[in-house]
């Protein structure tokens, strides 16, 4: 569910970012783009996501999904530097 | 993204991806069940740093009536800035605790939460000095 959260976070997010287009103009696109691509990534691996994390419970090891945290970590900090960018351009 | 998990009832232990081996080597697989929640602990820091992102687009947009530009364009940075460090931090906490878990040794100290929590009280002080000086 964590990772449902965060999606859907992240679609809320690209909502504002669409909100506020009249104000940032085109390059505010950049933001939505970069959060809905970071959003979709999570829907379409949450089914394995899910499969993986239930069968190393019931099998009480479970390999820790370093490339999830480091893309999603790598998508929120791409998402400030861009938005620094689109603020200074305003 | 996630590695091959073997079949119930198989002993072998799974493999680990590259990208695991590099930045969690040595030590053994923890209880899962802390490494899931370490990952929801994660997830809940990003979704934190997601609101700055958001509250930092967002101020520099709406708040033109009340602040002058350069003031609000800072403000704006500030958050903006404040959630990049968030989500870098959360993911260097992710680390940190899973190298612990896998060692057995103690947790370390999340120094993001001194970060946030010190952030957020600057930022309230000065718009509660702004307010009171108008």
């Amino acid at each position: 569910m964590a990772w449902g959260r965060t999606m859907m976070a992240l679609v809320t997010v690209s909502a504002i970012f669409l909100r506020w287009l009249p104000h940032h103009g085109l390059p505010i696109l950049l933001l939505f783009a970069v959060s809905a691509t970071a959003a979709g990534a999570i829907y379409f691996t949450q089914r394995r996501r899910y499969r993986t994390s239930t069968r190393g419970i019931t099998q009480e090891t479970v390999d820790a999904d370093t490339s999830a945290v480091l893309w999603t970590a790598a998508a929120a900090v791409a998402l400030g530097g861009l938005g620094i960018l689109v603020v200074l351009a305003a | 993204m996630s590695t091959n998990q073997p079949s119930p009832g198989d002993p072998t232990p799974p493999q680990r991806g590259k990208i695991a081996e590099r930045l969690l080597p040595g030590g053994t697989e923890p209880d899962p069940r802390f490494t899931l929640a370490n990952e929801r602990t994660f997830l809940a820091w990003i979704r934190t740093s997601l609101a700055l992102l958001a509250g930092g687009i967002a101020i520099e947009a709406f708040t033109s009536d009340l602040f002058l530009e350069p003031v609000r364009k800072g403000l704006a940075i500030l958050l903006l800035l404040l959630g990049m460090l968030l989500s870098a931090g959360a993911a260097v906490r992710w680390i940190r605790v899973e190298r612990s878990m896998r060692n057995k040794t103690p947790l370390p100290l999340p120094l993001i939460v001194p970060l946030l929590a010190g952030a957020g009280a600057l930022a309230a002080a000065v718009v509660l000095i702004f307010i009171l000086w108008r």
